[in-house]
C-alpha cells in the first residue's frame, strides 16, 4: 500500500524529470555546449579512497588524504567539469582493503580509486584492479613487484621504489666513508635496502662493517647500538621503515653517538623525524619532495601554503604524495575525456607535469611515476619548529638520466598486458 | 670476549627490569583476581602519554602524578567492568579486556594524535656512563634504580603489612575472607588499581627510553606475557626471574644472531614450559583446577 502511495508520487516526479530533460534537451540544441555541462554538472561522480583509518598506517593515511583532498580542492572539486565525490575507505589488512576496493567499485560506481598506505595493501589491491578494470593508483608503496613482476594496466605507482632511491643515495655516501655498517628490518623493504645499497657499496670498492637484521616493530635498539660502536664504521646505513627507525635515531643520540657516525636511510618520512623531536634528529635521507625544496614549483608552493593553511603545519612528504597522486589522476581524467577505466588509463599514460626541467610522467610499460629524487641532510642545528633539512641534490641531475635510474626493462620485469 | 658480553649482559639486565615491572602488574592482577588482563599494554601506553601531557603542562615533577592516575583510572574500569567477570571462564575476561585495549588505543589516537610524540629524557640524566667495558646511558641506570626501588617497595607491601596479607588470603579463599568481616570487593578494587599503577610506572619510565606512539602498548604486552608464563602465573619471584632471564637473552641474541632476537623468548618460553608446564616458580593452585 505505501508502494502505491509511493507509486504515484515516482510517476508525477518522472513526469517532472521528463520535462525538464526535453526542456534541457531543447535549451541544448538552441543555446549548445555550455548547457549540456550545466546539466551533467548535477550529478556527481565518484572517486575512491583506501587508506589506513586504524592501526600502525593511521598517522599515514591521514596525510596522505588530506593531501589529495587538497589537489581536489585546488581543482575546484571537480573534474571533467562534474563535481566530485570522494569516499574514503579504511584498509585493516589486505584483505580488508581488497574487499573495500571492490565496495568501492561496485557498491559506491566510483570511476577510479586512490589507495594504500603501505607495499601489502596495495599489492592486494593492484590484483582487484586488474579483475575489475578499475584505474588505481598508489602513492606509498615501495615494493618492486607492484610495477615489476606484478604489473598490470590498471594499476599505477607515484612512490620511488628502493633500488632507485639506492642508487640516488650511494654515491653522496661513498664520498662520506667507505666502511658500512647495516642495521635493516628483516623483512622486504629491510632486505631491499640491504641488497641494493650492499651492491652500490662493492662497487665503489667499499667494506661491509657489519649487517645487523632486526625484527620489524623493535622498540629497544640499545643491544644493536653497542655492536655498531664496536665496529666503529664511517657511515651506518639503516633499512628500517618509519616507526623503527625514529626509535634507533632517539636512542642513537640517548647513547652519545649522534655527529658521531652519520646515519642514512635511501627512504624517510617528515614525521618520523618529527616524532623525535629536534635533539636527536639527524641523518642524510632521500625523499621524492621537501616542502622548503628552493626547487619547488609555483604548484607545489601553493600546496604547501594550502596545506599549511588547513592543518596549522607544513605538509610532510606522505601529504605530497596524496596531493599529487590525485593531481596526476585528475590530470588523467581531464586527458582521457571518458570515464570508462580504459581511458582513464590510457589518460594517466599520456600526462606529463614540469617539475622544473625534469618532466614527471607515468612509465608507459611498467606505470611506475619517473621523477627526480631529492637527497638531503638534517641540519645539524635545527632552528625552525617543522623545517629539519637542507636538499643536498637532486638525482638524477640531467633529465636524460631518469630512465636509467628508474631501471631497463629486464631489471624491472613486468610484462604488461594490453588492455 | 668478555668486552662484548658483559655491556650486553648490563644492557639486558636494565631491559630486564623494565619488563619485570610491566609483568609484575599482570601477575598480581591474575594471581589475585584470576583476570588475564589484556588490557595491561594500553595502560602502560596512558602511563607514557600521561606523563607526557603532565610535563607539557607542568614540568618535570608534575610526572610523577602520571601512574597514580593510571592506578585511579584502573580502579574505574575494575569497578565498571572487570568485576563482573570474577569466577567466570578466564576467555570472557581475555575477550572483554582485549577489547578494552583496543578502545583505549583508538581514544589515545584521538586525543593525542595518531604520530609519535618526542620525549627525551631530564636534563640531569641525559648522557652516558662508562664503566670498564660496560656502556649504559644515564637514563638506563636511573630505570634500574628506580625500577629496583619499586618492586623492592612492593615485596614490602605485599608480605610485610596487613594490607598486603588479606590481598593474598584473598586470593586463596575469597569466602573465609569475607566472613571474617573484610569488605573483599573494595580490596579487589584496590588490586587492579594497583596492577594498573605498576603499568604506568613502567610506562612513564619507558617514555624517555623508547618513542610514544599509540601502538606502544603491542611492544609491552608480549614481553609481560611471556614473562609471566615463564616465571608461573602469579608468581612475584617468579616474575622477576623470568624479566631477566628475558632481557639478558634477548640481548646475547641481538649480539650473536639478531635476526632471531624477536624469537628468542619465546624460545625460552617453550623451552622451560617443556620442562616445568607450571613455569619456574608456578605453584598448584585450588581455585585454577
Amino acid at each position: 500500500m505505501s508502494e502505491n502511495a509511493n507509486g504515484s508520487g515516482r510517476t508525477r516526479r518522472h513526469f517532472l524529470a521528463d520535462t525538464g530533460k526535453v526542456a534541457l534537451g531543447a535549451a541544448a540544441l538552441t543555446a549548445g555546449g555550455p548547457f549540456i555541462l550545466s546539466a551533467r554538472g548535477e550529478t556527481p561522480l565518484k572517486l575512491g579512497m583506501v587508506f589506513a583509518k586504524q592501526g600502525t598506517w593511521t598517522e599515514q593515511g591521514e596525510m596522505l588524504v588530506n593531501g589529495a583532498r587538497i589537489a581536489l580542492a585546488q581543482a575546484k572539486g571537480q573534474v571533467l567539469g562534474r563535481p566530485v565525490d570522494l569516499v574514503w575507505y579504511d584498509e585493516p589488512s589486505p584483505q580488508a582493503a581488497q574487499q573495500n576496493f571492490q565496495k568501492l567499485v561496485e557498491e559506491e560506481k566510483v570511476s577510479a580509486i586512490l589507495g594504500g598506505t603501505n607495499s601489502g595493501t596495495s599489492l592486494a589491491m593492484a590484483a582487484i584492479a586488474k579483475r575489475l578494470r578499475m584505474p588505481y593508483i598508489t602513492p606509498n608503496a615501495a615494493a618492486r613487484e607492484i610495477t615489476g613482476k606484478e604489473c598490470n594496466p590498471f594499476t599505477f605507482r607515484v612512490l620511488t621504489t628502493t633500488p632507485v632511491a639506492s642508487r640516488a643515495l650511494a654515491p653522496y655516501l661513498a664520498t662520506v666513508g667507505k666502511k658500512w655498517y647495516f642495521i635493516c628490518a628483516s623483512y622486504a623493504y629491510g632486505q631491499d635496502v640491504y641488497a641494493q645499497m650492499k651492491a652500490q657499496l662493492d662497487q665503489f670498492g667499499g667494506k661491509e662493517a657489519g649487517v645487523d637484521m632486526t625484527p620489524l616493530g623493535t622498540t629497544d635498539f640499545s643491544s644493536f647500538l653497542l655492536k655498531i660502536r664496536q665496529a666503529k664504521p664511517d657511515v651506518i646505513v639503516a633499512g628500517l621503515p618509519g616507526g623503527d627507525l625514529s626509535a634507533f635515531l632517539k636512542q642513537f643520540a640517548d647513547m652519545g653517538m649522534k655527529g658521531k657516525i652519520p646515519v642514512a636511510c635511501p627512504i624517510i618520512g617528515d614525521s618520523d623525524l618529527w616524532s623525535i623531536g629536534p635533539a636527536a634528529a639527524t641523518g642524510i635521507y632521500g625523499k621524492p619532495w621537501h616542502f622548503s625544496d628552493p626547487n619547488n614549483t609555483k604548484e607545489d608552493r601553493a600546496f604547501t601554503a594550502d596545506y599549511a593553511k588547513a592543518h596549522g603545519k607544513p605538509p610532510s612528504d606522505k601529504a605530497w604524495l596524496g596531493w599529487f597522486s590525485m593531481r596526476t589522476l585528475l590530470l588523467g581524467m581531464e586527458q582521457a575525456k571518458a570515464l570508462d577505466g580504459a581511458s582513464i588509463v590510457r589518460g594517466l599514460e599520456g600526462i606529463s607535469i614540469d617539475e622544473g626541467g625534469i618532466p614527471a610522467h607515468y612509465r608507459p610499460w611498467d606505470h611506475q611515476m619517473l621523477r627526480k629524487m631529492l637527497v638531503l641532510k638534517v641540519k645539524d642545528t635545527i632552528t625552525d619548529k617543522w623545517d629539519w633539512m637542507d636538499v643536498l641534490k637532486t638525482a638524477p641531475e640531467r633529465p636524460e638520466d631518469l630512465e636509467t635510474q628508474f631501471g631497463s626493462r629486464e631489471e624491472i620485469g613486468c610484462q604488461m598486458e594490453s588492455l | 670476549m668478555l668486552d662484548i658480553l658483559l655491556p650486553q649482559i648490563a644492557n639486558g639486565l636494565v631491559l630486564g627490569f623494565l619488563y619485570v615491572l610491566i609483568a609484575v602488574g599482570l601477575s598480581i592482577i591474575f594471581g589475585l583476581l584470576g583476570v588475564v588482563n589484556f588490557a595491561h599494554g594500553a595502560f602502560f601506553a596512558l602511563g607514557a602519554y600521561f606523563a607526557l601531557s603532565l610535563y607539557q603542562w607542568f614540568g618535570w615533577p608534575a610526572v610523577i602524578l602520571a601512574p597514580f592516575i593510571v592506578g585511579g583510572l584502573g580502579m574505574a574500569v575494575e569497578v565498571l567492568l572487570i568485576r563482573r567477570l570474577y569466577g567466570k571462564e578466564p576467555l570472557i575476561g581475555l575477550i572483554l579486556t582485549f577489547a578494552l585495549s583496543l578502545l583505549i588505543e583508538a581514544l589515545v589516537r584521538l586525543v593525542w594524535g595518531a604520530g609519535g610524540h618526542p620525549f627525551s629524557p631530564p636534563p640531569f640524566l641525559a648522557g652516558i656512563v662508562e664503566y670498564g667495558p660496560i656502556l649504559i646511558t644515564k637514563y638506563r641506570l636511573a630505570v634500574l634504580v628506580v625500577t629496583m626501588a619499586l618492586l623492592a617497595g612492593l615485596w614490602l607491601f605485599l608480605n610485610h603489612t596487613p594490607f598486603g596479607r588479606i590481598l593474598r588470603a584473598g586470593s586463596r579463599d575469597a569466602e573465609m575472607v569475607g566472613m571474617l568481616g573484610i569488605n573483599l570487593p573494595r580490596v579487589l578494587t584496590g588490586v587492579f588499581g594497583l596492577g594498573c599503577f605498576l603499568a604506568g610506572c613502567a610506562g612513564v619510565l619507558a617514555a624517555p627510553l623508547w618513542t610514544i606512539t599509540p601502538s606502544m602498548a603491542a611492544g609491552a604486552i608480549m614481553p609481560a606475557f611471556v614473562i609471566v608464563t615463564i616465571g608461573g602465573l602469579g608468581s612475584y619471584l617468579g616474575a622477576i626471574v623470568a624479566g631477566l632471564l628475558v632481557g639478558i637473552v634477548t640481548a646475547l641474541t641481538i649480539q650473536f644472531m639478531p635476526e632471531a632476537s624477536a624469537a628468542a623468548m619465546y624460545v625460552l618460553m617453550a623451552v622451560i614450559l617443556l620442562v616445568r608446564p607450571r613455569g619456574l616458580f608456578g605453584e598448584r593452585w585450588e581455585r585454577f583446577e
